[in-house]
């Protein structure tokens, strides 16, 4: 199978509030890639992924998705995306099941409850919080019932942004497992974060950011994932 | 209180760099001021009218010709209702009330021309006087700058971090309070200029304003304890807004639809005609041969020891009138006072709800303190009544005394007899100067007491709840 | 369709909306339920005074031997009875009159009284339908929807939305749409309930409900544009009700003031003036003063027979009329200028839509400046009617008598 560009940045240059924020950012993420972009605060990262995401213009540059540029029709290039923030605060009135519904509406993918049943198996959410209101859930359980939506989108594109944030050490091995099969499954997925050692965990490829300019690169091989003590290194020398 | 002031200080802060609270207070104040001035110079100009018009209708009554006497009691006169001087903040009833009064024989006419039979309609907030803009938009403004002024600090969890480094959550509350009164105070700043500008009895022209430093100051507490209590700004935003839009629109309205309904008011025709039913029973002062006169006619044949009222030596006709204008007005009276009484209940009735809406104890204390509530304008109808009844009796008189009785019934027919029962001008002199004037300052003061009392009970309720929120302060989980 | 249902489901889950829309179908009902209730006491009152004062009239004639006693004594019962959309906008009916007692003394006398009652009452407003549909919608409307974006922003929720659906904002258009959709249907379905129930027209219920459908489509994609330009919750609702204050408060205020500012009109109390002093003169002057003017009007009585006596009741009527002409121009300029501050005024709510709702609802009420125009003109009709039965009697062209006074003009109400 030949591996298609999904992502990719073409010397993307974004100011905001007269500030440049992104400055001539090149990058490009392949089909069934997981490629991590690191960086401390500040540096660019997130603005980077609402660009991909269509909330923000280019100043110069693009931020294509599937060769086409975000921010032209982002409605289109969001149907192929499916994005999970930081910290998901889903419907607090809803329960876990009618979150999941309401939002795979919205996105109009159809899927059975069996789906729904395996997707909230997947993320390990608990049988019996399921159907209770999400104001009750922890922040971590929160963000369970947010990725077993992305899941069930079953969106080629996945962006992620600080995803293991507020999960705990078994949640995040367990999502990273996930991450991984999405991946080898063809799933593309961008990565923003500031955990060195989660990227590395996960990431094929991992970009390292630093005002808002690419100044590093990291290739896991194929018998190594990316060490983290090179990346550490790298992002503590700038610092 | 060191602290306290400290954080007001901060608030003023925060409010002067942000562009909506600066926004709102600078729009807030051109509003206000906007207001103040057009009504305080519509009021002054409408006061010199009335003043002026009332002259010129005692002059021109005095001034009329020699003629009979009745004709000058169907001729009537003029009485007109001047405002007071606080009534350029508070108009109250004025522009719903006539604000000129027909007086003539036989009759209570009701006041005229009130400014809204030919004014432009434009609505139900078409009359944005001071006194509606601080009852009802001064706490939308406070509303929008200080809805946030706790649950901000806990939404941003910065109340924790006050409270650790030893601050007092009472002093929190307080700070708040300090610097959303501060605002108020300063957008009530018109309002004293306004009152020092009109009243020149400063006792009543501070009892005026303290209702409204007070009501200001009520919602400022309100504002607070719900801000204090509200776990998020847009909670606290949504819950004042609904207390706005209950307390000041819907409840006043559906309470004024209850009074209507629960006492009706007869409508001025049906008094009219019931007056009109027992009237039948008192005789018609223009027949002098009308039955129910029989009695009066035998005790002056008596009296006189005559045996015609031909011979007797006053003019029996004039006497009728007389009679019959007094028993008339005795009815008359009987039906206004019932109305008016009627109306007083009403008015109680919706007063009575000032334990529920601060907006209700403020728009009837402020009319009552502007002497422009309902009950002075029923003192005007009154007063003017008074008048009427004196001069049109006092002209019976001189019909009765200053002409024969055979010239007074051959009048119509005959032209010389019509000559001899013109009286002289001098005779209108009996009419009197009326000017009104509002109820004497202590009266109205002693009349506020008790909503005093009420919007005290208000402050000291918020206050408290405001104290009890604030002593969760720093407990509550952020989730 | 189905995403219908899941957004209706969806927004009635949150208990603000549902408390929210409760209260307005509360508050509709009531309003209407209030109306109905004062048309029916306004058609009960109409109904009894009609009676008493027919039996007044008829009590007071059959005492008469002569036909200017039997025109002094005649008082006729003029009104305008409410429409059968009476109760949807209290109009100006509380502040114009819409019954009076007349006869056939000089008119100007008698039409300007205004029988209003209690002055605080009026002061405070009534909560007609009117007034919900028209100033309370756009409240609610912005309660209802200024945080619409703002609250998924706070809760980090609008990104992820956004991806979901897509186009975010068209997901918020479609719920502001859906929750001003549900604000109106618990709005006009009491109406529609009532006016089905009350027998009201079916084109004037439905131009009450476009109506109002216009003000909420307005104030929803108001509030949309507002919305989804500003991020912040309270800024959102800051600017709203800055929005109604301008459009329901500031131009109605600023527009009345412009309005009588520009349009003038005569005092009606130097009408009252004018008049009284025109009838009191009249008794003062030679009686040609009097019937001149007065057969210029009505050449077919020059004729007759002339004044002699002191008092005569062709003279007085005569005068009577000659204080009416008197003040006709003045009169005449008076409700021209009240027509045309009306129109103006018209003219001013084409800026301001709560405004124009309110007018366009007294107007399908009937209770509007227009309507009271219309009946204070069929009150001078039907007094000319009066003057036209009752001169031929005074100028002695027919005699008069009891069986004659049958034919009396009975008032009916001008619809």
């Amino acid at each position: 199978m030949k591996k298609i560009t999904t992502i990719e940045a073409e010397n993307l240059s974004i100011t905001r509030a007269k500030k440049v924020v992104v400055k001539n950012l090149s990058f490009a993420v392949k089909q069934g890639e997981v490629f991590g972009l690191l960086g401390g605060n500040g540096a660019g990262k997130s603005t980077t992924l609402l660009a991909f995401l269509g909330f923000l213009t280019s100043t110069e540059g693009a931020a294509r998705i599937n060769g086409v540029e975000a921010d032209v029709d982002p409605a289109a290039t969001r149907r192929a995306i499916a994005y999970l923030p930081e910290s998901a605060n889903l419907y607090p009135h809803l329960s876990a099941r009618e979150n999941i519904n309401y939002f795979l509406s919205l996105a109009k993918v159809k899927s059975s409850a069996d789906d729904i049943e395996m997707a909230l198996n997947q993320v390990s959410l608990a049988e019996e919080a399921r159907d209770q209101r999400l104001s009750s859930y922890s922040k971590g359980m929160r963000q369970k019932v947010a990725i077993a939506v992305a899941i069930l989108r079953q969106a080629p594109i996945l962006f992620l942004d600080e995803p293991t944030s507020g999960l705990d050490p078994v949640a995040i091995d367990e999502f990273n497992r996930l991450i991984t099969k999405l991946a080898k499954s063809g799933t593309t997925v961008l990565m923003v974060t500031h955990d060195v050692y989660g990227a590395c965990q996960v990431a094929d490829r991992i970009g390292l950011l630093r005002r808002g300019e690419l100044v590093g690169m990291f290739e896991a091989t194929n018998d190594a994932r990316i060490s983290v003590d090179e990346v550490h290194q790298a992002f503590a020398s700038g610092a | 209180m060191k602290t306290a002031i400290t954080i007001a200080a901060q608030e003023w802060r925060y409010w002067s760099r942000t562009k909506l609270a600066s926004a709102v207070a600078l729009l807030a104040f051109i509003l206000i001021c906007t207001s103040v001035f057009a009504t305080f110079s519509q009021v002054a100009k409408e006061k010199d009218t009335r003043e002026t018009l009332q002259i010129k209708a005692e002059e021109t009554f005095r001034d009329q010709p020699a003629r009979h006497p009745h004709r000058m009691v169907h001729y009537g006169h003029y009485v007109f209702r001047t405002p007071t001087s606080l009534a350029a903040l508070d108009p109250g009833v004025d522009p719903f009330t006539g604000t000129v009064m027909f007086l003539e024989g036989h009759r209570q006419n009701s006041a005229t021309f009130s400014p809204s039979y030919d004014g432009a309609q434009a609505g139900p907030f078409s009359r944005l006087t001071p006194a509606l803009t601080y009852q009802l938009l001064l706490p939308l403004v406070l509303i929008v700058m200080g809805f946030g002024v706790v649950a901000r600090e806990r939404e941003a969890a910065t109340d924790r971090q006050l409270v650790t480094s030893g601050i007092s959550p009472i002093s929190i509350w307080l700070g708040k309070t300090l610097a959303l009164g501060s605002v108020a105070f300063l957008l009530l700043l018109p309002m004293l200029a306004g009152v020092a500008l009109s009243e020149s009895n400063w006792s009543i022209g501070l009892g005026f304003f303290a209702l409204y430093f007070f009501y200001v100051l009520v919602w400022v507490l309100i504002i607070t304890a719900v801000s204090t209590w509200s776990q998020r700004t847009s909670v606290s935003l949504l819950i004042l807004l609904s207390i706005w839009l209950i307390l000041c629109v819907l409840l006043p309205r559906l309470v004024a639809g209850a009074a209507a309904t629960a006492i009706p008011d007869t409508s001025q025709i049906e008094t009219d005609m019931d007056v009109i039913m027992a009237l039948r029973s008192v005789g018609d002062g223009h027949n002098s041969r009308d039955p129910a006169f029989d009695r009066l006619k035998a005790n002056l044949l008596q009296e006189y020891g005559v045996k015609r009222v031909e011979d007797l030596p006053i003019n029996f006709r004039g006497a009728v009138a007389q009679a019959a204008e007094a028993d008339l007005t005795a009815i008359l009276n009987e039906y206004a006072d019932k109305r008016i009484a009627g109306q007083r209940v009403q008015t109680q009735l919706v007063k009575s709800y000032e334990f529920v809406s601060p907006f209700i104890a403020l728009q009837s204390a402020s009319m009552v303190a502007a002497g422009t509530d309902a009950r002075t304008h029923h003192r005007f109808l009154r007063e003017a009544e008074a008048v009427r009844f004196q001069f049109v009796q006092d002209l019976n008189k001189v019909h009765e005394h200053k002409m024969a009785y055979v010239d007074d019934i051959n009048r119509n027919r005959d032209t010389d007899a019509a000559r001899r029962t013109r009286v002289d001008s001098e005779n209108w002199r009996v009419l009197r100067d009326f000017r009104f004037n509002a109820d004497p300052a202590d009266t109205r003061l002693e009349r506020l007491f008790s909503s005093y009392a009420v919007i005290l009970i208000w402050l000291m309720v918020f206050a408290i709840a405001g104290l009890l929120g604030a002593r969760r302060l720093p407990e509550v989980n952020h989730g | 369709m189905g995403s219908l249902f899941r957004e209706i489901k969806f927004a009635l889950k949150d208990r603000i909306v549902f408390i929210c829309l409760i209260g307005v179908a509360l508050l509709s009902t009531y309003s209407l339920v209030a109306g109905l209730q004062e048309s029916a006491s306004e058609h009960a009152m109409i109904e009894r005074t009609n009676d008493l004062v027919t039996q007044d009239r008829q009590y007071n004639l059959a005492k008469q031997s002569d036909a200017g006693g039997a025109a002094y004594y005649s008082f006729h019962f003029a009104y305008d009875p409410p429409s059968s959309l009476a109760f949807v906008a209290r109009g100006v009916r509380d502040d114009l009159p819409w019954k009076h007692r007349i006869r056939m003394l000089a008119l100007e006398g008698q039409i300007y009284e205004t029988d209003t009652g209690n002055p605080e009452l009026s002061k405070i407003g009534k909560l007609d339908f009117a007034f919900v549909a028209a100033f309370l919608l756009p409240l609610l409307s912005i309660l209802l929807l200024y945080d619409l974006r703002a609250i998924e922003i706070r809760n980090n929720r609008w990104a992820f939305l956004s991806i979901t659906v897509g186009n975010g904002n068209r997901l918020l258009l479609s719920r502001a749409a859906l929750r001003s959709g549900l604000l109106y249907i618990s709005l006009i379905v009491p109406l529609i309930i009532i006016a089905l129930f009350s027998g009201a027209g079916f084109s004037g219920t439905l131009l009450v409900a476009a109506a109002v459908a216009l003000n909420c489509v307005f104030w929803c994609l108001l509030a949309y544009w507002v919305f989804t330009r500003i991020e912040s919750g309270p800024t959102t609702a800051a600017i709203l009700l800055g929005c109604w204050f301008f459009l329901a408060v500031a131009i109605p205020v600023g527009g009345k003031y412009a309005v009588e500012k520009s349009i003038k009109v005569p005092s009606g109390g130097e009408i009252l003036l004018m008049q009284r002093e025109a009838v009191n003169d009249a008794w003062d002057l030679p009686k040609k003063a009097t019937m001149t003017p007065f057969f210029e009007r009505h050449p077919q009585w020059a004729n007759t027979a002339d004044v002699t006596k002191p008092f005569e009741w062709k003279w007085y009527y005569a005068f009577q009329q000659v204080g009416d002409q008197t003040v006709e121009p003045l009169s005449q300029s008076l409700r021209s200028a009240i027509a045309r501050r009306d129109k103006a005024m018209g003219l001013v709510s084409l800026a301001s839509l709560p405004l124009l709702t309110e007018r366009l609802l007294s107007q399908a009420a009937r209770t509007d400046v227009a309507s009271f125009q219309r009946y204070e003109s069929c009150v001078r009709d039907f007094h000319q009617r009066l003057r036209e039965f009752h001169y031929p009697m005074l100028f002695g062209e027919v005699e008069y008598s009891l069986e004659h006074m049958t034919q009396l003009p009975d008032f009916k109400p001008c619809l």
